[in-house]
């Protein structure tokens, strides 16, 4: 019998990529969330400059990679059903009930999607909470999640440098670097740092254009200019057996 | 006949689907449709929105219309530039224009462009690319101008400058190098016109003039064949036949010029 | 091989100077194999809306019996007779419905459009196999002679002809197309439409 597989990667021929580098953290007062600029059709760059942190909700973000087609729907019909929601109960819904929204969508949908979404934000209920929604639908809680094409070049950086008990500062750098870093080591990522801050207080954007990145190890620091070669006249190819 | 109904249900039909599909598994391929290889493009300017297009339209390696129009009427100031497969730009941004209509005339109101933004967002989506249209919606509302790119698979970007179609990266680039914000509406139809005339000039898909469109709060002008670097030049020699050259076997004139003979019978009435 | 080559077959039409010309061959085939050579694929609408129908002969039959059935309803609806350019969208929406599943036909219409001032305006169009208009101001092809059909035209064309020159050059361009192509010829008849008379002429063409 022919084994059952489904191909999660794929993308419908021609569609618009969102080849991406996708991060959200949680902290004591809020979360931050952050995401690269690039969108991609091919080999070309469709959008350099591309907002990947959609809103939600007043206190609620996410952020999308995979298709920008499908994401982009997917936002739009938990935005809809979200502003149904707060009509109908009176309040601001929990992110956690966002995300349950977005994962029933994914979920149901997996053989027709190509969706990995964070949702991200603050709430009454908990405080600070990141979800991550990878490919298949799955509904995962966690400090902090990372996504995209670009999160793989990063996972063990993540794991290394990540604590408790941060504040924002902290947390708004913490992401600023693991984005840089997942931006240089892969080619559907790049462009500029897109942040949103999420605290009781608000929703605060923060940016970083792609020539004020942070600069991490790149060779010529360390290495200097290149050394100046000595000539040497009575140098002998070496033997090379035939 | 398919149907002997008066009314036919609005909507796609796939009743000759079997049909083909059958042809398909034979190894018979689909013919092509004409498509527009295009170059499109658009640019926000300091009091509204430039849009541009190329007028050439491809049958595979045939130049099917030399000069076709690519810069849609969706409202009086919103207007879409399409690329891809060329009846799905005209029928869908006819429905989504007809729709834009009913839906200003319901709610009272001037339409907005993230409406027939959303639109055409939705219905592309819902096909899931099978309906091939790549679109650059542009135009002035009452929360000032905006530009969109909608790919045919139903996502859309929010930039100053876009480019769409097979000469998307020669216009791209001169736009990368010439666009600034706050432009004149001079300067910006010129960027335009340099624009689209690099996809004119550098890709085999896209050909002839450059239309034109630009929206501004108040007024809308479309120019149409804003600029011909293609005129053909008049021919050197005439080439008609003589009459007479071409051989007939049959010939069979119908007059199209109806007359009839008034006979009078009997006398006139006497209307004395 | 395209399905569009099946039966073979190419249809022309050319604006002249106060007239319109629609010429088409007369081949129906089955592959290499030539079946007929009375196999007319123009066919008037009304008086003065001619429309040629190149590609699958079952599709010829069928968009002739549906173009002919949604003209009728026009015509007692409206209560007027159609035209040349209403009769194109018509065309063009009937062939949009089946998207995706379309009919293998491209058609080409002809006719002269009454104006505000009473006079006939020439009209041609064409579309693809899935509606897309195509409105020229000089001629326009289709069949599966259509990039030979072209490049004659393109050549053999010129601005106001008067009816007997455009028959003349329309007959020129479909005869020495159709002899470059396997597919199209046997025969060839051409319409001229004036604003008084409408002239059928039935070529003299290769049998080969």
């Amino acid at each position: 019998m022919e084994a059952i597989s489904v191909d999660m990667n794929r993308l419908k021929a021609g569609e618009v990529n969102l080849g991406t580098s996708i991060m959200a953290v949680q902290f004591k007062d809020g979360v931050v969330i952050g995401a690269d600029s690039r969108t991609t059709t091919g080999s070309y760059i469709a959008n350099r400059v591309t907002d990947k942190l959609t809103h939600i909700h007043d206190r609620i973000y996410c952020c999308r990679s995979g298709s920008a087609a499908d994401t982009q729907a997917i936002a739009d019909v938990v935005h809809q059903h979200l502003q149904m929601y707060t009509q109908m109960v009176g309040g601001a819904p929990s992110v956690h009930v966002a995300a349950n929204v977005f994962q029933d969508l994914c979920y149901t949908n997996k053989d027709n999607l190509s969706a990995g979404i964070i949702v991200a934000g603050w709430d009454k209920e908990v405080g600070p909470s990141v979800y991550n929604i990878p490919l298949g639908g799955g509904l995962f809680r966690q400090p902090w999640a990372i996504g995209g094409s670009g999160s793989t070049y990063v996972y063990g950086y993540c794991d290394a440098t990540y604590q408790e008990g941060w504040g924002r500062e902290e947390t708004v750098n913490f992401v600023k670097n693991t984005l840089s870093l997942a931006m240089s080591r892969d080619g559907s990522s790049g462009g500029v740092i897109r942040m949103c801050i999420i605290t009781e207080e608000g929703v605060e954007r923060a940016f970083v254009p792609g020539n004020e990145l942070p600069k991490f190890w790149e060779g010529n620091e360390v290495l200097g200019a290149p050394l100046k070669t000595k000539e040497v006249s009575d140098a002998v190819p070496m033997p090379v057996d035939a | 006949m398919a149907a002997a109904s008066v009314y036919t249900p609005a909507g796609f039909d796939f009743s000759n689907e079997v049909r083909n599909s059958f042809l398909t598994e034979r190894g018979i391929p689909l013919p092509k449709a004409t498509s527009t290889g295009t170059t499109i493009v658009g640019c926000l300017f300091k009091d509204g929105i430039v849009l541009g297009a190329d007028t050439r339209a491809t049958e595979g390696p045939i130049v099917a219309d030399k000069n076709c129009e690519k810069i849609h009427y969706i409202s009086e100031s919103i207007r879409c530039c399409g690329a891809g497969t060329a009846a799905d730009t005209e029928f869908t941004t006819a429905l989504i224009s007809s729709n834009i209509e009913l839906h200003a005339l319901t709610t009272g109101r001037k339409p907005r462009v993230v409406t027939a933004m959303t639109m055409l967002k939705q219905m592309l989506f819902q096909y899931q690319g099978q309906i091939g249209a790549a679109l650059v919606l542009g135009g002035v509302d009452a929360t000032g101008p905006h530009l969109f790119t909608i790919h045919p698979h139903g996502s859309t970007d929010k930039l100053p400058y876009v480019t769409m179609g097979s000469g998307s990266l020669a216009a791209m680039a001169v736009f990368e190098n010439g666009w600034r914000p706050n432009m004149e509406r001079a300067e910006a139809l010129e960027l335009v016109t340099a624009a689209v005339s690099a996809g004119i000039f550098n890709d085999l898909g896209s050909g002839s003039n450059v239309d034109a469109c630009v929206i501004t709060a108040t007024h809308t002008e479309m120019l149409r064949n804003f600029v011909k670097p293609n005129e053909r030049v008049q021919k050197e020699r005439s080439y008609t036949f003589r009459r007479g050259t071409t051989k007939f076997k049959k010939e069979d004139i119908r007059s199209l010029v109806v007359s009839e003979d008034v006979i009078h019978t009997g006398e006139a009435m006497d209307t004395s | 091989m395209s399905i569009m080559q099946y039966n073979g077959g190419s249809v022309i039409a050319m604006v002249g100077k106060d007239c319109v010309a629609i010429a088409s061959d007369l081949r129906l085939g089955s592959q290499a194999m030539g079946i007929s050579s009375h196999f007319e694929k123009i066919f008037p609408m009304t008086d003065r809306v001619y429309v040629g129908l190149p590609g699958l002969a079952t599709d010829v039959t069928t968009l002739h019996h549906q173009f002919r059935y949604r003209l009728n309803m026009y015509t007692i609806k409206e209560e007027r007779e159609i035209e040349p350019e209403t009769f194109a969208h018509l065309v063009s929406s009937t062939l949009y419905e089946k998207r995706f599943g379309p009919y293998f036909i491209e058609p080409v219409i002809a006719g002269l459009q009454k104006t505000a001032s009473g006079d006939f305006k020439p009209y041609i169009a064409a579309t693809d196999l899935i509606g897309c208009l195509n409105f020229a101001k000089d001629f326009v092809v289709a069949g599966t002679a259509s990039d030979k059909l072209f490049g004659v035209a393109e050549g053999l064309w010129e601005p106001d002809l008067e009816p007997e020159d455009l028959f003349e050059t329309i007959a020129q361009t479909l005869l020495n197309a159709v002899d470059r192509d396997a597919y199209s010829g046997w025969g060839a008849v051409v319409y001229v439409l004036t604003k008084d008379k409408v002239i059928k002429r039935e070529l003299k063409g290769r049998m080969d």
